[in-house]
C-alpha cells in the first residue's frame, strides 16, 4: 500500500439507487470534500469515476494522492433480490438432487399455509448435477468421486448455457477434497466458466444452507467480475493506482481479489456500512451501547451495538433465502418513507410492506403517485421542510393531504389523526423490531442511544425512542451519507472457522490450540494477500459454545491458556444475561472454534469544528400538527449550528441529506463531534 | 369503558406479534431437544383476562386453552407470578391432543388487575410411555403414551414448585433434554407476560382490553362473512377415509355436515364419523377446532386479521358423537392424532369445494414421521424424524412441494449424520407423487436411511396411502407413500404404513416415500412449458407428462404434433379424483 505521506487522500464511493456520493478525505487533516452525481444503473462505474472527479476537482487535489478507494456495492443484493442473476448450475452429491428444492420442508412461520407459494430457487432442479463419492460426517472417504459424473456435468451444463457452476457436496466442511478435485475437473471442462465450491464461501454444517450460499455466490460472480474489472479500469485510466477495497456484510472490507472470489459476501455491502459509520460516529461521541435505526425508502435495517462491539450472525437471510456467511446482526423490516398506508375491506389500517419506490414515489413528490406513503404523512403533519435536497425537490402538501384523506375517510378520522396513526404505525413495526433485536442479544434497550439515519430516520428518532424509553438520540452529522462514513471508518475483516464439537470439561486442549494455531495460519495467509503489515494486524480467538444438545452458541473470547473452568463460568454467565437462566448441571460444548482477523487502516485525523449558536441557525418557523394541537416549530440549518449550540423542541432540523424532527420536550445539543445529541426530560 | 381507535388496535396487534416473535426466538435458541429446536414444534399465544385466545399461531389445531386450567384454579384465585401446566388431553377436552405437547400458561396482571394470559406450547421428544418417543402405532391405551400432567400449578408467586418438575423429568428417557425444555419454555412464557405488562402501562389496561375484545370480534366477522359468501343456505356434506389405525380398525370414515340456516347460524355436525378406533389415531377434537380450520382457510385473504378464538364463535354449533373417532372415549390412544386432523384439513377443504363447485385447494397428505430407537456406542438414541409431503393444488398455483406443516423444518442430512447413527443415500422429491392438474399438486419426498447402529427398532407413520389424497375440478389424486426395506435386493420388504416394532441392524436401508397432493384443474389444461419444466426438473416422469397431461416427450423436448393429437383425445373430468373421478371422494 501506498505510504500515507505519498497518498493521503481516501475516497469513499456509496452508490445509491438516485445518486451516487463520493466522500474524499485528507487522513492528515481530516479535512473532507463530497459529491454527488446522478447514478448510472446501466454502467455504474461510470457514476462511480465521474463522482471521484468531482470530488477531487472540489479539493483541487491530483488522482495520484488517493492512496485507497473504497467502496459499498449492492450489485450482488439487487441481482438476488430481483432474481436477475447469472444462469448457473449446481454440483451436489448423488441422492440430493433436490437439495434447493425442499430446503427446510417449511414454510414461514407467519404465512398462510393456504396461501404461500413457494418461491422460485436460483437454480431451476434441471440444472442440478449429482456426482457419486461420499465423505462421512467425520471426513473419512466412504466413495470416491465419481470423476466422469463430474465430467459430464460439466458438459451438460455447458450445453445448457449456463455462466457459473457452484459445487457443494456432503460434509465437504469436515474433508473438502471432493470438492476441490471437483473443480479442478470443472476447470478443465469447462474454462471460462465461473466456478465455486462450498469450502471456499463457508464451510459450515447444514447442506441446504450451505448450498444455497453456494449457488448465490456462483450466481453473482460473474456479474461482480465484470463490475470490478470495470471499476479497476476506470481507476487506472484515471491515474489512481490505489488499491479498491469493498465493504463486505460482516462491516469489514477486502480487497478486489477476494471479493471477486466471495462475492456473496457483499449480500449486505450497503447496510453494514451504515452499521459501521453509526459505529464510528458514535465513539467519537464517546458513546459505546447504541441501537441503530438506518430508514431507506422501502425498508428500515435495525442494529444492536453493545459495548462498541458489532455483533455477526451466521444465520441472516437475503431476500427469501438463508446465507449462512458472517454478516453484521441486523434485521430489516418493511417499513420505509415510501410504505403505503392501506385500509382493507375490513377496515383494518395497515402500513407497508408494499411501497411506492422510487417511482411514483410519495404523492407529495407530485410524480403521479395517489396512494399515502409514511412521508406524506409527514407532510401533512409539517415535518418536513417545503423541499427537499437543498431545494431541489418540492414537496407537495395538497397532494400529500389528498392521499392521506383516502385511508382518513373509511376511518372516519381527521386528516392529521390519520397522518398521526399511519407514523404510529410505522414506529411501532420498528419498536417491535429493536425488542426482538434487543431479547435476541440479551439487552434492554433503554440502556442504549438510538442512532438513526439514513433519508428518513431522524424523522423517526425522537418518536420510536418514546416508545422504547430511550431518553438519548445521536443524530450523525450527515444521517443520509452515512454509508460514506462507515466506508472511511472500515478496517480489512475476515473470520476463520472451524467445527471442532467437544465436551468443554473433557476437551483435548492440545487438539483445540492446534486448531487456533492452523486457522490464525489461514489469517496470516490472508494478511499477506491483503498486504497488512504486522503492527496493524488485529487478531482474536473465539469460541462458540452451547449446552449440550441446544441448537445455539454463543460466542465466547479464549484467551491464551484458557482454562475449561473459566470458559465454563464465562459461557454461563453469559447464557443467564442473554436469556434469564443458566442450567448448571448441564455438560457445555465447543461447537466451533473462529479466529476474526482485522487488518486496521488508518483513520483519518478529525478536523477541528467551528462555532455558530442556534440562534444564529434558526432560519423560520413552521407549523406542525401535534396531537395536542397546532404549534410553530423552529426550522433550524444544521450547516450553520456550531458545537455547543443548544435548542429545544418542537423544531426541524433541515440539511442536504435529511431532516430531523427534534420532538417537543427534547433539548438538543451539538457534541463536540459534530453529531447532533438529543435528550429527553 | 375506554374505547381502542382503529390506529391502537393495528399497533397492539403489531405489539402482540413482536411479543410472540421475542417467545419464539428465545425458546428457538435455548431448547435442547431436536424436535424443538430444529423442527421447531412450537407455539405461542395471548389471551384476554377472560382467557379468550386474542392473538395465535396460524395453526389450527388449538382449543380452549384456559378453561382446564381455570376449573382447578378459579381465574380470581390466580396471583402475579404463577405459571400453570398440563399435557393432560381428556382432561382439557382435546385443548390438547396428544400428550407430548407440554402447555405453559401464565397470567399477567397490571397493578394487581388480571390483564390477560400467556401460552408457551412445545412438543417434548419423551415423556416416557411405551416406547421412546412416548407415541407408538402399537399403543392401546391411552396410559402407554406418556405421564399426564393435569393442569397443575408449576409456580406461585413467583416461587417454583421444582418436585413436580423432577417428577416430570423423571418419567422422561432423557431427562436432560426434558430439563433443558422446560427451562427454556418457562422462561419464554415469563418474557411473554413482560410484554403484555409493557402493553397494558403503553395503552392502559382498558384500551388493551377493549382492542383484545375488537380482534375477537372482528376474526368472527371476517371468518362469518367469508363463510356466508362460500356456504349456500342448506347442508353441504363431505366425507373422507382414513387407511388404518394400524391394530385393524379400518377403514376409518370422517363425515362432516355443515349446514346454514335461513337465519345464518352456521353448525357443523361430525356425528356421523365412524366409532373411534383400537389404535392411536383418535382425534380428540375440541369443539373449537372446526372454526380454527375453516378460518385459517378462509383468512388467507386476510393479512391484517388474526387467527383467534373468533373463528370458533363464527361456529354457533359444533355436534360430536362421544364414542366416535373425533370424539373418542378415555382411555382410548391419542399419539397419533396428526393424522387424522390433516385428514381432517382437506376435509374441510372438500366442503368448500362441494359448495363452490371446486373452487378450493385439492386434498395433502399427512405428514409422515419415522421413529428409530436403539443403543450406538453404549449410548439410548431416538431418532423422531418428521418428514414433508405434497400439499395440495390452488386455483391460483400448484401446490407446495415437500412440507411438513406450518414452520416446522426437517432435519439437514449433515445434521443427521453428525447426532444419530444412521447415512441418509438419498432424499429428494418423490416422481409423480403430485397429483396431475391444471395446477400440479406438491411432490412427497424420498428419504433413504442406511443404519450404522447394531440393532434399532422403527416406528413407521404413513397414512393416505390406500386413500391418495384427491383431485379437484378436474384435478388427479395425488400418489401414496410407502416404507421399503433394502429395496432393491433380495431382502426387500414392505414395511406396514402404520407399524413399530420391526427391528433393523447394521445395514439395513429404509426407504421412506411420502405421499403428495392433489391436483387441481385438468391437466390437459396445464402449459406445455410447465409439464416439460417438471419433466427435466425430476417432478414428473415422461409416461405421465404423455399419460396424463397429454404431453408428448422425446429427447428432452416436447412433439408438438404428438402432443396435439394426444390433447384432442381429452378425457371427462368430475368435481373430485381418487383413482377415478367422482362426485364424492367417501
Amino acid at each position: 500500500m501506498p505510504s500515507p505521506d505519498a497518498a493521503p487522500l481516501i475516497v469513499a464511493v456509496d452508490i445509491g439507487g438516485t445518486f451516487t456520493d463520493v466522500t474524499l478525505q485528507d487522513t492528515a487533516t481530516g479535512e473532507a470534500w463530497t459529491a454527488k452525481t446522478p447514478s448510472t444503473p446501466r454502467d455504474p462505474s461510470e457514476a462511480f469515476i465521474t463522482g471521484v472527479h468531482l470530488a477531487l476537482a472540489a479539493a483541487g487535489r491530483q488522482p495520484q494522492a488517493i492512496g485507497r478507494v473504497l467502496h459499498g456495492t449492492t450489485v450482488a443484493t439487487n441481482l438476488i433480490l430481483e432474481g436477475k442473476t447469472a444462469p448457473t448450475a449446481l454440483l451436489t452429491t448423488a441422492g440430493f438432487r433436490h437439495v434447493l428444492e425442499i430446503g427446510r420442508a417449511d414454510l414461514p412461520r407467519r404465512d398462510n399455509l393456504w396461501a404461500w407459494v413457494k418461491p422460485r430457487r436460483p437454480v431451476p432442479p434441471a440444472l442440478v448435477f449429482e456426482a457419486a463419492g461420499r465423505i462421512a460426517s467425520d471426513g473419512s472417504e466412504l466413495a470416491p468421486l465419481d470423476e466422469a459424473a463430474v465430467r459430464d456435468a460439466a458438459r451438460a451444463a455447458r450445453a445448457a448455457g449456463v455462466s457459473a457452476i457452484a459445487v457443494c457436496l456432503l460434509h465437504a466442511f469436515a474433508n473438502p477434497s471432493h470438492e476441490r478435485r471437483a473443480l479442478a475437473i470443472l476447470a478443465e471442462e469447462a474454462p471460462g466458466l465461473a466456478l465455486t465450491a462450498s469450502v471456499d464461501v463457508f464451510p459450515v454444517v447444514r447442506e441446504y444452507e450451505r448450498s444455497m450460499a453456494t449457488v448465490l455466490n456462483a450466481a453473482v460472480m460473474p456479474a461482480i467480475s465484470t463490475y470490478i474489472a470495470r471499476l479497476e479500469a476506470r481507476l487506472t485510466e484515471a491515474g489512481i493506482a490505489a488499491p479498491l477495497l469493498l465493504m463486505k456484510s460482516n462491516g469489514g472490507v477486502a480487497g478486489a481479489r477476494a471479493i471477486r472470489r466471495a462475492p456473496a459476501q457483499t449480500a449486505l455491502s450497503g447496510p453494514a456500512a451504515g452499521v459501521v459509520g453509526a459505529r464510528a460516529v458514535a465513539a467519537s461521541a464517546g458513546v459505546a451501547d447504541i441501537i441503530t435505526v438506518d430508514i431507506g425508502g422501502t425498508s428500515a435495517d435495525i442494529c444492536l451495538i453493545a459495548k462498541g462491539e458489532i455483533g455477526l450472525t451466521q444465520t441472516g437471510r437475503v431476500g427469501p433465502w438463508p446465507l449462512s456467511l458472517p454478516m453484521v446482526d441486523m434485521v430489516t423490516i418493511g417499513a420505509g418513507g415510501g410504505s403505503l398506508a392501506r385500509v382493507g375491506s375490513d377496515g383494518v389500517l395497515t402500513v407497508g410492506p408494499q411501497s411506492a419506490g422510487a417511482d411514483p414515489g410519495p404523492a407529495s413528490y407530485g410524480r403521479g403517485g395517489l396512494e399515502p406513503t409514511v412521508t406524506d404523512a409527514h407532510v401533512v403533519l409539517g415535518h418536513l421542510p417545503p423541499a427537499l435536497l437543498g431545494g431541489r425537490m418540492a414537496l407537495d402538501r395538497a397532494l400529500a393531504e389528498a392521499a392521506v384523506q383516502r385511508v382518513a375517510e373509511p376511518l372516519g378520522l381527521e386528516i392529521a389523526e390519520a397522518a398521526r396513526g399511519i407514523l404510529a404505525i410505522a414506529d411501532n413495526t420498528m419498536v417491535g423490531a429493536i425488542r426482538v433485536v434487543s431479547v435476541e442479544r440479551g439487552h434492554d434497550p433503554r440502556e442504549f442511544v438510538l442512532v438513526p439515519f439514513g433519508g428518513a430516520g431522524p424523522l423517526h428518532g425522537c418518536a420510536i425512542a418514546e416508545l422504547l424509553g430511550i431518553t438519548r438520540v445521536l443524530v450523525p452529522p450527515a444521517p443520509g451519507v452515512l454509508c460514506a462514513q462507515g466506508l472511511l471508518a472500515a478496517d480489512l475483516k475476515a473470520e476463520f472457522a472451524r467445527s471442532v464439537a467437544e465436551p468443554l470439561d473433557r476437551a483435548d486442549l492440545l487438539r483445540l490450540e492446534d486448531v487456533f494455531a492452523s486457522l490464525e495460519k489461514e489469517a496470516a495467509t490472508w494478511f499477506a494477500q491483503e498486504g497488512v503489515t504486522a503492527t496493524d494486524q488485529r487478531m482474536r480467538r473465539v469460541a462458540l459454545m452451547r449446552y449440550e444438545e441446544q441448537g445455539h452458541e454463543l460466542p465466547i473470547a479464549w484467551q491464551p491458556g484458557d482454562e475449561p473452568a473459566r470458559l465454563g463460568a464465562a459461557f454461563a454467565a453469559a447464557h443467564r444475561a442473554l436469556y434469564g437462566f443458566d442450567l448448571p448441571e448441564v455438560a457445555v460444548e465447543v461447537v466451533t472454534l473462529r479466529v476474526e482477523a482485522a487488518g486496521l487502516l488508518p483513520a483519518p485525523a478529525r478536523r477541528e469544528p467551528f462555532g455558530g449558536d442556534a440562534a444564529q441557525a434558526a432560519i423560520g418557523r413552521q407549523r406542525i400538527l401535534l396531537r395536542s394541537g397546532a404549534v410553530e416549530a423552529t426550522v433550524i440549518d444544521r450547516g450553520r449550528l456550531g458545537i455547543g449550540a443548544t435548542f429545544a423542541g418542537p423544531a426541524i432540523v433541515t440539511q442536504l441529506d435529511a431532516t430531523t424532527l427534534v420532538g417537543p420536550g427534547w433539548t438538543a445539543t451539538v457534541d463536540p463531534s459534530g453529531a447532533l445529541m438529543l435528550a429527553r426530560g | 369503558m375506554t374505547r381502542c381507535d382503529p390506529v391502537t388496535l393495528e399497533i397492539i396487534r403489531g405489539a402482540a406479534r413482536a411479543a410472540q416473535a421475542e417467545m419464539e426466538a428465545l425458546l428457538e435458541r435455548t431448547a435442547m431437544s431436536a424436535f424443538i429446536r430444529e423442527k421447531k414444534d412450537f407455539y405461542t399465544a395471548l389471551f384476554d383476562a377472560d382467557g379468550a385466545m386474542a392473538v395465535g399461531s396460524d395453526l389450527p389445531i388449538f382449543g380452549d386453552i384456559v378453561g382446564p386450567v381455570a376449573e382447578h384454579f378459579p381465574i380470581a384465585t390466580m396471583h402475579e407470578g404463577d405459571l400453570y401446566w398440563y399435557n393432560d388431553c381428556y382432561g382439557s377436552r382435546g385443548a390438547v391432543s396428544h400428550s407430548n405437547d407440554q402447555v405453559f400458561l401464565a397470567p399477567a396482571f397490571h397493578e394487581g388487575r388480571r390483564i390477560g394470559f400467556v401460552m408457551g406450547w412445545a412438543h417434548f421428544s419423551d415423556i416416557g410411555g411405551l416406547r421412546p418417543g412416548s407415541i407408538s402405532p402399537d399403543a392401546t391405551d391411552h396410559f402407554q403414551e406418556g405421564i399426564i400432567i393435569p393442569p397443575v400449578r408449576l409456580m406461585r408467586d413467583g416461587e417454583t414448585n421444582t418436585d413436580l418438575l423432577r417428577t416430570f423429568w423423571r418419567n422422561s428417557r432423557f431427562p436432560t433434554q426434558s430439563q433443558g425444555d422446560t427451562r427454556a419454555l418457562m422462561a419464554a412464557v415469563r418474557l411473554g407476560e413482560r410484554r403484555l405488562v409493557d402493553m397494558a402501562d403503553r395503552f392502559g389496561p382498558d384500551v388493551l382490553s377493549d382492542a383484545f375484545a375488537q380482534l375477537l370480534s372482528r376474526t368472527e366477522a371476517t371468518v362469518r362473512a367469508q363463510l356466508k359468501s362460500i356456504f349456500p343456505v342448506g347442508t353441504t356434506r363431505f366425507a373422507d377415509t382414513i387407511d388404518s389405525d394400524g391394530q385393524g380398525s379400518a377403514p376409518l370414515t370422517l363425515r362432516l355436515a355443515l349446514t346454514r340456516t335461513p337465519d345464518d347460524r352456521f353448525i357443523f355436525d361430525a356425528t356421523e364419523t365412524d366409532d373411534q378406533a383400537a389404535g392411536p389415531v383418535n382425534l380428540l377434537m375440541h369443539p373449537d377446532v372446526p372454526g380454527m380450520a375453516l378460518g385459517l382457510y378462509v383468512l388467507q385473504d386476510h393479512p391484517g386479521q388474526v387467527l383467534n378464538a373468533g373463528g370458533p364463535r363464527a361456529i354457533d354449533e359444533v355436534r360430536l358423537r362421544e364414542g366416535s373417532l373425533l370424539a373418542p372415549r378415555a382411555p382410548a390412544p391419542l399419539g397419533l392424532r396428526g393424522l387424522t386432523m390433516m385428514r381432517l384439513l382437506a376435509a374441510m377443504h372438500g366442503l368448500v369445494a362441494v359448495a363452490r363447485g371446486g373452487e378450493a385447494p385439492a386434498a395433502h397428505s399427512a405428514y409422515v414421521v419415522i421413529a428409530l430407537r436403539g443403543t450406538a456406542d453404549g449410548k439410548r438414541f431416538l431418532l423422531s424424524d418428521g418428514i414433508g409431503v405434497g400439499y395440495g393444488a390452488r386455483p391460483f398455483a400448484d401446490g407446495t412441494d415437500a412440507v411438513y406443516f406450518v414452520a416446522q423444518e426437517n432435519y439437514p442430512v449433515e445434521f443427521m449424520e453428525l447426532t444419530y447413527p444412521v447415512r441418509l443415500r438419498a432424499y429428494g422429491l418423490n416422481l409423480d407423487s403430485g397429483g396431475p392438474g391444471r395446477f400440479r399438486g406438491g411432490c412427497g419426498v424420498v428419504r433413504e436411511f442406511e443404519v450404522l447402529a447394531d440393532e434399532a427398532m422403527v416406528a413407521i407413520r404413513i397414512d393416505s396411502v390406500k386413500n391418495p389424497p384427491w383431485g379437484v375440478a378436474g384435478g388427479m389424486n395425488g400418489g401414496s407413500g410407502r416404507a421399503v426395506l433394502n429395496p432393491g435386493t433380495p431382502r426387500e420388504r414392505i414395511l406396514a404404513p402404520l407399524s413399530d416394532g420391526t427391528m433393523l441392524g447394521k445395514g439395513d436401508v429404509l426407504r421412506i416415500e411420502t405421499g403428495g397432493g392433489g391436483g387441481w384443474g385438468h391437466p390437459f389444461d396445464r402449459p406445455v412449458a410447465d409439464v416439460l419444466a417438471d419433466v427435466r426438473g425430476g417432478f414428473v416422469s415422461n409416461d405421465s407428462a404423455a399419460r396424463d397431461y397429454g404431453v408428448v416427450i422425446r429427447d428432452g423436448t416436447p412433439d408438438t404434433t404428438a402432443t396435439e393429437a394426444r390433447r384432442a383425445q381429452r378425457p371427462p373430468a368430475g368435481l373430485f379424483h381418487r383413482r377415478e373421478y367422482r362426485d364424492a371422494v367417501a
